[in-house]
């Protein structure tokens, strides 16, 4: 072996050891970060970072789910329970199960407080005025884009916790001891609401007026938003009077009722702007033929053809950003998965609220008048000459999707008027006097207690993906979520109208949204309680009902915590204060007495699933929710809520 | 980055040398064999005891050759050598090793003294070895002898328990391929280094046992000198090397049937199942609609959907008997330039959930040191291995765990296949757990490799003109390759018509889940040592001085697809909908100096220093220095204790020690695994790639702002003491070791709260290093070995005890005093499970009625006879958060009392191990499965068969009959008061505070006589038959749980009691 070889081996191997200084070769470059001059010099990261601005929109429902947010929001929940509340739906999951049998919120439910977010935009809009490399118009537009975050989030945090702090730059403690200067009050509720008024205005004719630009901020989503603002500023100035308890001395909480009509003003400016086009070409969606199927087509297209979506936060198959809606809600015998399915199941209490086509209420006719049941020989014939959005925002028993029919009923009524089920559709019977094996409960339930069937009789439409591979989790859906389309604006309009007492507009706005879902004799002598019940139909499952039964006041009357019994149920239908505590169910049976000429007919009955042990209870410490002791003892200039 | 790449020329060329010395030490290996082949001269001998016993197979070895012999069943042994002036070495366990020089003769008796070997045996240290008598730190060791029989899994640290004093050992899961948790003095995840270098757990873990010579663990400050990450104490493992002088070739073999120790029972038919779900039914809602004369058709189970089917069976029975094997085959020897060690091992192992769930992996080792020139050493060691995991591929994260789940989700009224026909799956609604279902054929296919190579080098040069100093280098390269390809296919379920006898799809998925990761983990490793070593009359001086380079890169992707059909195993783009990237880097530098000094073998001091720097922190606060010193004392040694001990040996060796060191530790104190601040932490800017918005129909990945740097960041640093002292007794037939430790650890992560800034600035103030925890306790070890007649024996035990302790976290604010007790932890012990305590249970309707405590939180409207009644603490007269006190020692983590027995005896070819091993001070939550009964609507575990209930259950009226369980409902949840009550699920009657002894390996051997041996040219044959995990005593038998399981659901999949037998042939 050659000595010096070895020994220049041994030389080789000392320095390997030593070639480089200790601190060059602790500098390890980063493959991740891109240093903020980078980034706000090149159009294409400024988008990068103001996408990140769009996704931590937060929504009342989304499809993709809440995720965690402290202080609030401790855990994820996932996109279809955020639907599944206030008793417009059951749940089908038995670890959702405490959705319908708590007797009430917490108060610090639906609390939000994230201040990141805002320091997040306080400073994009810092750095992007400052930037020096983008062009003009791009920087313009970026800046305007997030404002209008800014104030879309500060309008979700005033309909939740009031008056919040307003901060529009970025704090930063420098260690020097002193915090005083970093410790900001609440404002009024009205300034909160006024901001987001003023940044509307501002913001408008920074942003582009193009219809088919629905993902990121444009006029019509800017004046969207004031028309909501503004309504929701003006309802709680004028009903807020009817609650007084929930009011601080401060005014952080509750609006003094003389500001309500110039609020009901600008919201119906701000939506009048929309409708005569100034915004872009804006109009109700009315492509498909059938009128059930085009109101769930709202949400599915995201073609140019529907011009109604204002302002959606968007999703697209293999690209990272889809949704387990579909996944978690599709027909059980529809699934695209074994277990995952059915668990967002719409209630008896919301379809009866669908009128007829008289514009009358009625409930779903289960007996006749005398006491009898009604035989149906198909089971859709029940929900015949219905507001057509009731088909199309709820799959009915024996309706289609994916092509095939959903498969919901509770079993066999025998002539004695017993019940022959089973606990499971695979789990075959024979018939009293036969002796073959034969499925004796419906595929998609109803069960009691078999969670991912319909436990209601129904299932969700609205957002139900009907593309191949929707239901499956490696793909999952990319259906949008949309936050402001055109028909809420109308009804923004027609209720602003209303309280205004400009009765003729406000009936030529909703009678459109009306006429749409087959409503076509126009209502006349509009009425408070009509307001109501248009949205409720219009808009349930869109993250409204919380909000507007607060701003109405209605909260602690609808949900007043009293059992509902079927009576309640099939009473009063289209009354703004009827009690909805508790989600029923609507179970149908098929008839079998052979030689009846009902036999093989279908009859239904009211059903309140055995998992409902609860009373929803709606206390006046739930119209705002509770500011946490770590908020409030950080913070000494924050006043707490009424009720708190 | 462009300065790198002459580092890899230099790497590439290192490679080329150590080729080049690889070839060359083979030929000399070769040249060396040959060598021996030369002229015979015959040696006879007897070998006894002092008191004239033969002893039975003690080596004979000619010094410095291979050559060698074992005495026969006579004490006789008969050898060729290659002169009658060579020297003979004898080695027996038990007594002290001798050498005899032959000096011509041709015959020769020998008497071997009984005397133990552990004070000459030799430690390994850090960068290092000591005699154990020169030993100041904590150190533990085992060695192949100790580890070589257990066969307890496929990883090493499966053979660990109960071995080592202060190394807490659980194996909550078995699986093929699984690992035990061990911790030193839980003290958290140990550092482990593997000849010399850095490594991870999974590379321990997956080391052959049968290449291990020793493992050494560092448990105090003696670890300090792996600086770096070792703050949690250092495992040591030293792979074997060659002897000089000896050429042998060693296989082993073991084939071994594995059964799972214990597993919760269920119902098997439906009649039972029918009438515990009436029985539920009717306490949790008052009725139920099963009618008697259904039972009745249950009981009779005739007729279609009133059969029955036994789940357990069916799953746990599919491989009963589940093989492992294990072969190894080395090679070892060498001359007077170089030694060699080459081996080669492959294991097997299967489960019992079914023969296509498996783990297969092969080792090579080849350590190879060569004399290549005047005072130069050089070694090469490379290792390498191939660890693949194969088995269904199943919906959901753990394939493995819907097979177990079968075992309690299916009821007796459920089968797997649609009217019993095996071509059609059926569709019992929860079809994943559906174990018919769970094969490569219908569900998929998952396959996992880690192909691994790793080459050490290393030279050493001593230093010419100055005695005692030598130069040392290393270089390691590892490389680590991980692909992972998961296939689960779409399938069909079936629903059998008996009326038209058609098979209608009635369910399945039509979700392809294809998906492939794809990790490479390089590392690197550079050091320079210096290392003096001299005597200067008396006094013995030693000295290192080490600089090391770390770096650590670790690239991974990982993609997703739909592909269209299952027969497609390739992933194309057009149906991809992930894919992810990542590549880091880590990197690290220590300088370390150590001097050791002892004066005459009495008193001794040990004295170093590290500066380490960590890329994680900012630059200014990248160094840290941390010293560290031990001393001993071996009082037996001063002359005055000799003439006090006078010949008398009872006291042969007593040394007292003790250490203090600082270590500094950059992860995160809670997984070792994360760094204790985010990398890039101190810098500035936007963090790419935070997610995918859609923007114009297009996906735009996002950026988010890093938030404030974080600048204030820095080591935490762990304090270690120890005080200890090693002894023997009776002429070393009894050892032991005694210590205490205490480790303080301070700068451990907190916020600074005299100030407290508004939630609105829209961030946390970072945090600081301001908190201290401490981890103290003692342990101790003791063994004896004699001889009794023909039967030599040796017996030992160890116990240790540890806990940890919050001390202060910085400036704590409670709202109240109540806040304050409950939730403060300052000088507190960690991991206390708070929650409810239960003084006994309802006896009757009419108690319950009279009862003032609101227990359920509804008024007491929810209780029935046999609910729980918990303690009112505050008197308030209801139960909520205030009722709350310290119950258990925390879910889910080490026993904080280990201990370990073993016994071995030996009498003439015969021998014979038990070795056992238990722990104490952990908490186990019985929850889900084992708290209520019909969990998810499935079968009922039969622990609550034992329960309050009707005297007939479809007797709402009927008698109540007292059992151990309350009355069962079905499938409560969390919704009744027995289970969970105001958002606390714990409660005294539900944790249970574990305790087990269990017998790990009994291994019974023959070794075969020599003289049958000689003629087949075999040296040494030895067969053996070994028990593993045979037994426990533990209080978990009563939920048909094994005593380790961490899953409060108890599905955990357990250990194995398992069955081997194996061979030890030496050539």
């Amino acid at each position: 072996m050659n000595k010096i070889y070895i020994l220049s081996l041994f030389a080789l191997l000392l320095i390997t050891g030593a070639c480089k200084k200790d601190s060059d070769f602790l500098d390890v470059p980063p493959k991740q970060v891109i240093p903020e001059e980078t980034a706000f010099s090149d159009p294409a990261l400024v988008l990068s970072v103001l996408g990140d601005l769009y996704n931590r929109q937060r929504d009342f429902s989304s499809l993709d789910g809440i995720p965690k947010e402290l202080p609030y929001i401790e855990n994820d929940e996932p996109g279809w329970r955020t639907f599944a509340d206030f008793n417009e739906a059951f749940p089908s999951e038995n670890g959702s199960n405490f959705l319908v049998q708590r007797t009430g919120w917490s108060f610090n439910e639906w609390g939000i407080w994230n201040y990141g977010y805002i320091r997040d935009l306080n400073l994009f809009i810092q750095r992007a005025t400052a930037a020096t490399k983008l062009q003009e118009a791009d920087k313009t537009r970026f800046i305007a884009e997030a404002r209008f975050l800014r104030a879309n989030y500060y309008f979700e945090m005033v309909k939740r916790m009031g008056g919040v702090p307003l901060i529009t730059e970025p704090l930063t403690y420098d260690y020097s001891g002193v915090v005083t200067n970093l410790q900001v009050p609440r404002s009024k509720e009205s300034e909160i609401y006024d901001f987001v008024i003023k940044e509307a205005e501002d913001i408008k004719t920074k942003l582009p007026t193009d219809v088919n630009q629905k993902s990121r901020a444009t006029r019509a989503a800017a004046l969207a938003m004031e028309s909501r603002a503004a309504l929701y500023a003006g309802s709680i100035a004028k009903y807020g009077a009817t609650t007084p308890q929930v009011s601080t001395v401060g005014n952080e909480v509750g609006i003094p009722a003389g500001m309500a009509l110039g609020y009901y003003t600008k919201s119906l400016a701000a939506a009048e702007e929309i409708i005569n086009g100034s915004a872009g070409g804006y109009q109700l969606y009315k492509v498909l033929p059938e009128l059930s199927d085009n109101f769930a087509a709202i949400f599915l297209d995201k073609s140019s053809v529907n011009q109604e979506s204002i302002w959606i936060e968007d999703f697209k198959v293999n690209s990272g950003k889809v949704h387990g809606f579909t996944v978690n809600n599709q027909p059980f015998s529809i699934s695209d998965e074994g277990l995952d399915a059915g668990r967002l199941n719409p209630s008896l209490n919301l379809v009866e609220a669908f009128e007829k086509l008289d514009n009358t209420y009625a409930p779903i006719i289960t007996k006749d008048a005398g006491g009898n049941p009604v035989y149906y020989t198909n089971q859709l014939d029940a929900f015949a000459g219905r507001d057509a959005r009731l088909a199309g925002t709820v799959l009915l028993p024996n309706a289609t999707f994916k092509g095939k029919n959903v498969d919901i009923w509770a079993g066999y009524l025998l002539a004695d008027g017993s019940i022959f089920t089973s606990d499971d559709a695979s789990h075959l019977k024979s018939l009293p006097g036969t002796n073959v094996d034969i499925q004796v409960v419906g595929k998609d339930g109803p069960v009691n207690g078999q969670e991912f069937r319909s436990q209601s009789g129904f299932y969700i439409r609205k957002y139900l993906d009907p593309q191949t591979g929707s239901g499956r989790r490696g793909r999952q859906s990319d259906v949008a979520f949309i936050r402001y389309r055109y028909a809420e604006v109308l009804l923004n309009a027609a209720e602003a109208a209303f309280e205004l007492g400009r009765l003729g507009t406000a009936e030529g706005y909703i009678n459109q949204v009306r006429a749409r879902a087959g409503l076509t004799t126009p209502l006349t002598g509009l009425t408070f309680d009509r307001i109501v019940h248009e949205r409720r139909v219009e808009l349930v499952f869109e993250g409204h009902t919380l909000f507007d039964m607060k701003r109405w006041r209605l909260a602690h009357r609808v949900w007043d915590g009293g059992s509902m019994s079927v009576s309640d149920l099939l009473s009063n239908i289209g009354s703004a204060t009827k009690r909805n505590t508790q989600p029923y169910g609507l179970w149908s049976y098929k008839y079998y007495s052979p030689g009846s000429p009902n036999n093989g007919k279908w009859i239904y009955r009211e059903s309140l699933p055995s998992a409902v042990t609860g009373a929803s209870r709606f206390q006046f410490g739930n119209y705002y929710s509770l500011i946490t002791n770590d908020i409030l003892s950080a913070n000494p200039k924050i006043v707490k809520q009424p009720n708190q | 980055m462009k300065r790198r790449l002459p580092t890899r020329n230099r790497g590439i060329g290192l490679i080329q040398q150590s080729l080049k010395v690889f070839i060359s030490c083979l030929f000399i290996l070769f040249a060396s064999y040959i060598s021996y082949a030369q002229e015979k001269n015959t040696i006879t001998g007897t070998v006894a005891d002092e008191k004239g016993v033969t002893l039975i197979g003690v080596s004979v070895k000619v010094k410095n050759s291979s050559l060698g012999a074992t005495t026969d069943a006579n004490g006789k042994f008969v050898l060729n050598v290659p002169s009658k002036n060579v020297i003979l070495q004898f080695v027996y366990v038990g007594f002290i090793s001798q050498d005899v020089a032959l000096n011509g003769r041709s015959t020769l008796s020998v008497k071997l003294k009984e005397g133990n070997e552990n004070l000459q045996e030799v430690v390994v240290t850090g960068y290092g070895s000591q005699k154990r008598e020169s030993i100041t730190g904590s150190i533990a060791s085992v060695t192949s002898k100790d580890i070589d029989r257990v066969h307890g899994g496929s990883t090493v640290s499966t053979a660990l328990a109960g071995k080592i004093p202060g190394v807490t050992f659980r194996m909550a899961d078995g699986r093929p391929g699984a690992n035990a948790t061990i911790q030193i003095r839980n003290m958290g995840s140990p550092l482990y280094v593997i000849d010399g270098i850095q490594q991870d757990v999974a590379q321990f873990n997956n080391l052959s046992q049968n290449d291990i010579e020793s493992i050494s663990v560092l448990k105090d400050a003696s670890a300090a000198i792996y600086g770096v990450r070792a703050a949690n104490g250092v495992v040591v493992v030293t792979t074997k090397k060659g002897n000089k002088g000896e050429s042998v070739i060693n296989a082993d073999a073991y084939l071994g049937y594995q059964n799972w120790t214990r597993f919760p029972k269920v119902l098997n038919n439906s009649y039972d199942y029918m009438l515990y779900k009436a029985d539920a039914e009717i306490n949790g809602n008052g009725s139920t609609s099963i009618t008697a004369a259904e039972l009745e058709k249950y009981r009779a189970g005739t007729e279609r959907g009133y059969q029955s089917f036994d789940w357990r069976e069916y799953v746990l029975k599919s491989n009963n008997n589940a093989p492992q094997n294990n072969v190894n085959v080395n090679f070892t020897g060498g001359g007077d330039k170089m030694t060699y060690y080459v081996s080669a091992t492959n294991l097997y192992q299967n489960s019992v959930l079914g023969n296509e769930y498996e783990f297969k992996r092969s080792n090579i080792q080849s350590n190879i040191s060569a004399q290549v020139a005047n005072g130069l050493k050089v070694g090469l060691n490379i290792n390498g291995r191939i660890e693949s995991r194969e088995n269904p591929g199943v919906p959901g994260y753990d394939d493995y765990f819907l097979a177990r789940y079968a075992v309690l989700r299916n009821t007796p009224l459920e089968r797997p296949y649609a009217n019993d026909n095996p071509l059609y799956l059926n569709d019992i609604g929860h079809t994943e757990s559906n174990y018919a279902f769970l094969n490569k054929r219908l569900s998929g296919v998952y396959r996992s490799d880690w192909r691994v190579v790793q080459a050490n080098f290393n030279a050493e040069y001593e230093i010419p003109g100055i005695k005692g100093l030598t130069a040392r280098a290393v270089y390691s390269y590892y490389y680590a390759d991980y692909v992972l390809n998961n296939n689960e296919y779409t399938y069909n379920t079936f629903t059998y018509r008996p009326a038209t006898d058609t098979y209608d799809i009635t369910g399945g998925s039509n979700n392809p889940y294809r998906e492939r990761e794809q990790r490479k983990e390089f590392s690197t490793t550079q050091q320079a040592q210096l290392n003096y070593n001299n005597t200067f009359g008396k006094h013995n001086l030693a000295a290192t001085l080490v600089a090391e380079r770390i770096e650590l890169i670790h690239q991974r992707n990982y993609v997703h697809g739909s592909p269209i059909s299952n027969n497609l195993p390739l992933i194309y783009f057009p149906t991809l909908d992930t894919y992810n990237d990542r590549d880091d880097t880590e990197r690290r530098i220590g300088y370390i100096g150590r001097i050791n000094y002892n004066f005459n073998s009495k008193y001794y001091l040990e004295a170093s220093a590290r500066r380490d720097a960590s890329y994680l922190f900012d630059p200014a606060h990248r160094v840290g220095y941390f010293p560290s010193v031990s001393a001993g004392w071996r009082i037996t040694e001063e002359s005055w204790m000799k003439n006090l001990l006078g010949d008398n040996k009872i006291l042969t060796d007593l040394k007292f020690r003790a250490s203090y060191g600082v270590l500094g530790d950059d992860r995160r104190i809670d997984d070792a695994t994360m760094p204790i601040v985010a990398p890039y932490a101190y810098l500035p800017g936007y963090n790419y790639n935070q997610g995918t918005a859609i923007l114009d129909g297009n996906a735009v990945i996002v950026s988010r702002d890093k938030g404030v740097p974080v600048t204030r960041i820095s080591w935490l640093k762990s304090k270690t003491t120890d005080i200890g002292a090693d002894f023997s007794l009776f002429n070393g037939k009894l050892t032991g070791t005694a210590d205490y430790f205490y480790r303080k650890r301070t700068g451990l992560l907190g916020v600074r709260t005299d100030i407290i800034v508004p939630i609105e600035i829209g961030y946390l103030l970072p945090d600081e290093n301001v908190n201290s925890d401490a981890q103290y306790g003692q342990e101790i070890a003791l063994n004896y070995s004699g001889k009794f007649g023909q039967v030599g024996y040796n017996v030992g035990g160890n116990f240790s005890y540890t806990r940890s302790k919050n001390i202060n976290t910085y400036n704590p604010l409670f709202f109240n005093s109540w806040d304050q007790y409950r939730n403060s932890l300052e000088n507190r012990y960690s991991h206390i499970d708070w929650g409810y305590e239960v003084t006994g249970q309802f006896t009757s309707q009419e108690q319950i009625n009279n009862y003032t405590v609101n227990n359920d939180g509804k008024g007491n409207r929810s209780l029935i006879p046999g609910d729980l009644i918990y303690k009112d603490q505050n008197g308030d007269g209801k139960i909520d958060q205030y009722d709350q006190r310290p119950i258990g020692f925390g879910l889910g983590t080490q026993p904080n009392i280990n201990f370990g027995f073993n016994i071995g005896l030996n009498y003439k070819a015969f021998d014979f191990h038990a070795d056992f091993s238990g722990g104490a001070g952990y908490t186990f939550s019985q929850n889900w499965e084992l708290r209520w009964a019909f969990q998810n609507s499935g079968n009922l575990n039969e622990i609550f068969l034992d329960r309050w209930h009707r005297a007939d259950p479809l007797d709402i009226n009927s008698a109540w009959i007292p059992g151990k369980y309350p009355a069962n409902r079905f499938n409560p949840g969390t919704g009744h008061s027995n289970y969970s009550l105001n958002g606390q699920g714990n409660s005294d009657y539900w944790l249970h505070n574990v305790k087990y002894l269990r017998a790990r390996t009994i291994e019974f051997g023959y070794t075969l006589p020599a003289s049958l041996l000689s003629r087949v040219k075999v040296r040494k044959l030895r067969v053996y038959a070994n028990a593993y995990n045979l037994f426990s005593i533990d209080n978990m038998k009563q939920y048909s749980l094994d005593p380790e399981v961490q899953d409060d659901n108890g599905l955990q999949f357990p250990q194995s009691k398992i069955l081997n037998f194996g061979l030890n042939l030496t050539f």
